[in-house]
Parts: C-alpha cells; sequence; structure tokens
C-alpha cells in the first residue's frame, strides 16, 4: 500500500470553521501548518453553504458586565444544552475573544455589519438581551480558505483522518486515508488539532431509510471524537442527546432565520412569545422544547407550521437574503419551483432526529487531556461563534507549543500505522460481506431503540450487547468496492464506537434531565446540577467520572 | 435524484467533482462529463450548482423531502 508522510509543526484534523482559522493563526505566528480535509475546504463542515447568526460579546453593545451576559445567553435551553459540558471558564474566554474574531472576520470580507451597524437578532427571548450578531456568512468558507492559503498554509483535500499516533504519553501525529486515491497519508506534526464537527448518522434522519434527510453534512461522522477516544482522551457527556427542529423532512439548520409564528392547525401560537412575525426575536418556542411538534404529531393536535403570513415586505426580503447568508439556497430553489411562498404558505416544521452531545474535553487554551493535542469547534465548544474563535485560539496555542515540543519520528509508531492499514486492506480484500449503508443502518436502529427517546438499564444494556455483537461483525465482515465506499466503512467503524460511548454513559447518567429520558430513574437529580460525566478509555476499559463544568 | 447535469451544457471543468463534500460524483474522469454516482448520498447543498460556471446543475429534491405546506386563506392577520 503506497504511504505518503507529510510533517508539520501543526496539524489541523479538518478544514471548517474552526480547522481554517486555527491554521490561519497557527500559520500566522511562524508554525508549519498542514490541514487534511476530508471533503474540500471551500465547501465543508456545518459552515460549509453558510451561516447568519454569530454568538459573540461586543461590550460597546452589550455592556461591560461579561458576567450577565453569559447568564443571559444561558437562559435559553438550546444554548445549555449544546454547552453542555464545556466549561465555564472555558465559555468565558470565548466570550471574552469573540469581539476581536467578529471584528477579524469583517475585515477580511465576511461582512459582520447590517447598515454599518451591528445588529442582533434571533435566538432571544422577547425583550431581553440579544444575543447573536447578525451576518452575511455565505462566502465565509471561500474567505477562511483564501486566507489560510494566503498565510502559507498547506491543505490537503481528501484525506480522512482515521487515527491519531500516540507516542508514551503524546500525541505525534495521525495516519488517514486518501478517499479517491489508493494511498495511507501519515502526519508527522508537534501538534495536533481536531477539528472534525460534529457526531451525525448515528440516529436515523427522520425520512426513513434515507440518511440525506438531515442538518449535517452526511459526512460529518463524530471522526475526530473517536480517535480522540481511542488515544485516550476524555470525552464529555456522550449521553446528551441533542434534537433540532425546521422544515419537516428537508431538514436543514437555520430556525431562527425563519420571520414566523409557530401555529397549530388552527392558526393558534403553539409557543407564549411572539404572536406576528419578528425580525428581531423570531420564536423562541423552537429553542425551548425542539420536541414540541413531536409531540403535537403524537397527541394528534399536529402538524405544526412555521408561518410567515403578515411579514412585512422589508423583513421578508431581509428574511430570504439571510436564507441565503445561512447556507438555504437549495431550500429556496426547491419553494420557487413548488410555487411555495412564505407570505401565503405556512411550511410545516418538524422535530430531527437525536445527535449526541459529546464534546472532547478542553481547558482553556483548547488544550485536551492528551499532551500535544488540541480540540476546536463543534466537537469541543458548538456553534459558530465559538468555532471561530476557539479556533483561533487553539492555533495560536498550538503553534507556541509547537516550539517547544520535541520532534518525534513517526517510526516510533510504525507498528500503529502498520495495523492501521491493516484495517484498510482486510476491508478491500474481502470479496463479500456486509457494505457500510447496512452497518450504518443496523446501529442506527439499535441506538434508535435502546439508546432513544426513552432509555433505562435493561434497554441499554440490551443495546450494548447488540452493539458490540454488530461492531465485531462489521470488523469482520465489512466490504467496499472502492475508496467513496471504504471512506463510509470507516465513519461507521467510528460510529459504533461512539454509539457504545452513548450507551454505556447513558446507563451511568441514573436520573432523567433535558433529553435523556430515564424510565427507570424519573427525577431529575439536583446532585448532578453542575457536574458532567466525563469518558475515558483507560487500557481498553472505558472509565466514568463525574466533575464539575465550572 | 440529484444532482442533474445537463450535457449540452456542460464544459466538463470538473469543477463540481472538485467541491462536493459528500463526493456524489466519484469516479467522474477528468475531462468528461461528470456521473452522479451516489445520488442519494447527496445533501443539496446547492454547492455545485453555485461552483458551475456554465449554469449546467440543477438539483431535483427527492420525494420524500419535498416541503409540506399549507395553502394560506389569509394574507395578513
Amino acid at each position: 500500500m503506497k504511504e505518503e508522510i507529510i510533517k508539520a509543526d501543526v496539524l489541523c484534523i479538518g478544514g471548517g470553521i474552526a480547522g481554517l482559522m486555527a491554521a490561519i493563526r497557527a500559520s500566522e505566528l511562524g508554525a508549519k501548518v498542514v490541514v487534511a480535509e476530508k471533503g474540500n475546504a471551500l465547501y465543508s463542515g456545518r459552515g460549509r453553504a453558510g451561516n447568519d447568526h454569530f454568538w459573540c460579546y461586543i461590550p460597546e453593545v452589550h455592556g461591560p458586565d461579561i458576567t450577565s451576559f453569559m447568564k443571559e445567553c444561558l437562559k435559553g435551553p438550546k444554548l445549555r444544552i449544546i454547552q453542555a459540558g464545556t466549561s465555564m471558564s472555558v465559555l468565558r474566554t470565548f466570550m471574552e475573544r469573540s469581539f476581536e474574531i467578529v471584528k477579524l472576520w469583517d475585515d477580511w470580507g465576511i461582512p459582520m455589519k447590517h447598515g454599518g451597524q451591528w445588529e442582533f437578532a434571533g435566538h432571544s427571548f422577547p425583550g431581553e438581551v440579544l444575543t447573536h450578531l447578525k451576518y452575511q456568512g455565505r462566502g465565509q468558507k471561500r474567505v477562511l480558505t483564501e486566507k489560510a492559503l494566503e498565510k502559507g498554509v498547506t491543505i490537503i483535500n481528501r484525506v480522512m483522518v482515521t487515527d491519531l499516533l500516540r507516542h508514551g504519553d503524546r500525541i505525534v501525529g495521525a495516519v488517514g486515508l486518501h478517499t479517491r486515491e489508493e494511498k495511507v497519508v501519515v502526519f508527522q506534526a508537534n501538534c495536533t488539532i481536531v477539528a472534525t464537527g460534529v457526531a451525525d448518522r448515528l440516529y436515523p434522519s427522520p425520512v426513513p431509510g434515507w440518511m440525506a434527510s438531515t442538518p449535517n453534512c452526511l459526512t460529518l461522522t463524530g471522526d475526530g471524537r473517536a480517535m480522540t477516544y481511542r488515544a485516550g482522551g476524555i470525552i464529555v457527556g456522550p449521553e446528551s442527546p441533542r434534537r433540532h427542529m425546521g422544515p419537516r423532512y428537508f431538514s436543514r439548520y437555520g430556525q431562527a432565520t425563519w420571520i414566523g409564528v409557530l401555529r397549530d392547525p388552527h392558526d393558534k401560537p403553539v409557543g407564549p412569545y411572539v404572536t406576528r412575525p419578528d425580525r428581531k426575536y423570531g420564536d423562541m418556542t423552537m429553542e425551548v422544547k425542539s420536541g414540541i411538534l413531536e409531540d403535537f404529531m403524537k397527541s394528534g393536535r399536529g402538524p405544526v407550521y412555521m408561518d410567515c403570513r403578515g411579514i412585512i415586505p422589508e423583513d421578508y426580503d431581509y428574511m430570504m437574503n439571510a436564507f441565503v447568508d445561512e447556507g438555504l439556497s437549495s431550500l429556496m430553489d426547491h419553494m420557487k419551483e413548488e410555487g411555495i411562498d412564505l407570505r401565503k404558505n405556512p411550511v410545516e416544521f418538524g422535530t430531527y432526529h437525536i445527535t449526541s452531545e459529546g464534546k472532547i474535553w478542553i481547558n482553556e487554551k483548547a488544550e485536551t487531556s492528551l499532551k500535544g493535542l488540541y480540540a476546536a469547534g463543534d466537537e469541543s465548544i458548538a456553534s459558530i461563534g465559538p468555532s471561530a474563535t476557539y479556533g483561533w485560539i487553539a492555533g495560536e496555542n498550538a503553534a507556541a507549543a509547537a516550539k517547544n515540543a520535541p520532534a518525534v519520528d513517526i517510526e516510533n509508531v510504525r507498528s500503529d500505522i502498520e495495523e492501521k492499514k491493516n484495517v484498510v486492506r482486510e476491508i478491500v480484500s474481502r470479496k463479500e460481506g456486509a457494505d457500510w449503508r447496512e452497518a450504518n443502518v443496523a446501529l442506527q436502529q439499535v441506538m434508535q431503540d435502546y439508546a432513544g427517546l426513552v432509555r433505562s438499564e435493561t434497554l441499554l444494556k440490551a443495546g450494548l450487547d447488540y452493539l458490540r455483537r454488530l461492531r465485531s461483525k462489521a470488523r469482520r465482515s465489512l466490504v467496499a468496492r472502492n475508496r467513496w465506499e471504504l471512506t463510509r466503512c470507516l465513519e461507521t467503524l467510528n460510529l459504533l464506537d461512539l454509539g457504545e460511548l452513548v450507551l454505556l454513559s447513558a446507563n451511568e447518567r441514573k436520573e432523567t434531565r433535558a433529553l435523556h429520558n430515564r424510565a427507570d430513574y424519573p427525577l431529575t437529580d439536583p446532585m448532578l446540577d453542575g457536574k458532567a460525566l466525563y469518558v475515558r478509555n483507560v487500557g481498553g476499559v472505558p472509565t466514568f467520572e463525574w466533575r464539575k463544568t465550572e | 435524484m440529484p444532482p442533474i447535469i445537463d450535457e449540452t451544457k456542460c464544459i466538463q471543468c470538473g469543477l463540481c467533482v472538485d467541491v462536493c463534500a459528500e463526493d456524489v460524483y466519484y469516479g467522474s474522469k477528468s475531462g468528461e462529463t461528470p456521473v452522479v454516482t451516489y445520488p442519494d448520498f447527496c445533501y443539496h447543498c446547492n454547492c455545485c450548482v453555485k461552483e458551475c460556471p456554465a449554469k449546467a446543475i440543477r438539483l431535483r429534491i427527492p420525494l420524500p423531502l419535498m416541503l409540506l405546506y399549507k395553502e394560506g386563506e389569509c394574507d395578513i392577520r
């Protein structure tokens, strides 16, 4: 098998928002930086087609008291859930530095102002502090990719990094696979930053048998978390489920981009916050309870519609423009083709499938629990503002550390590299067996039925047995006809490891909290307030610990 | 199923093949009209549509993903 060895001071795994920001910062501080991207950095990650809300703290808008601003931000359950497990000191550091990033992006050509002003809208309760800057992110990936290249970063597209390489207590590089050519790529790096995004494809998406009905890119399979876990790094809170809502079946993010009211079939608002389309606040009902639409359907009171009727012409234009910024142009094309006019036609919304909220633990400097390894973006602190800011912070600290880090010859971990190559060899040499989709669907049904909306010790333990059996079978029988299918196989193997983490940690959380619903432990245990579940692989054994998140 | 390439317009530049994160055009050959090898892995992000300099690509949204809507009874409430 052909092998290419690439040496760098800093390796960024993933060329999304966080990976590119990390690369730009590390490179301008003098490090030799390589980005390994599974797709193409121009259009990869959750920010690939654009975003329109940037969570940030701007003192001239929000006042000098950052502590009270943070409290306001965490009032909404959505932000609380997606930031669960992230320590308050990390969140605070993000806040403190977010304005710096906003100004940088504006300088680089990502318009962060409307009419020359900082405009805050959406993701906030009526009359309360506005937390998200409205911006025009449709071209953000191109701007960041070009900026990275301008700073001397090497971007290697079409490489899926599959495992970190650990020598003693230090991460010294990573091994990956070219997704189109018959080649293994080995990276030797003084410091590595994982930024591979969210973990989707773990639970079935809203359209039965149709994986493309998800608001996430289909290649976001939590690769970074899986490899960090396998290397012995701490993962926080994989048991916490997260759900989103948006257009039913045509699943997309951007709920705050819609200026409308969620209404039942009798036109009655389903939430208490707005009765008319409100450009400033939107309908926060979605963020308070993402499962509300499902409740309406199950009880026969549905369906529920996003109703923009009554929107004033100026706000309609503003919303349509924001759809493009948020990366929803295909949805707009579809509406146009179907003759759907949001000024007249309410569009049905639905609750989406579960994604796991487990994150790679980081400290304020974006260091993980493993020496030489940093993490940024959705896999350590979720959403666009934090991803951009913590990418920058990770790049800054990794570049500084790389200067003093010992260069470890990758040949020291040759046996690990050969082991990874063997996994690939076995899959491609098999003539018959299960393809990636079979294994992925089998995993999804276990997750849905045994670690889904209702959980209990009996369900979780049975699910764990089934998953382990499935994984061992998948390892022995997966087949791939080409590199594309091989990439999907390796993603599915990562998902099998992450699924195991969810089942194990869901069993450890013996209480009901947010969307983690334990039939056998219905109480929310106050003893667990302000604590998160830390999971670590110690010599192949999953080890759990409750720690305070302050 | 998406994307659909108009062969009369395609200039075989390969930009769509280059940018797709899901790599639905896997196996396309340089200098030829791209093939959509994995259509049901298309996320409908419009990236290839936007990149195409010849405007030769459109997405056909699959039936299960069609937006569900109702006819509005009044314009202003």
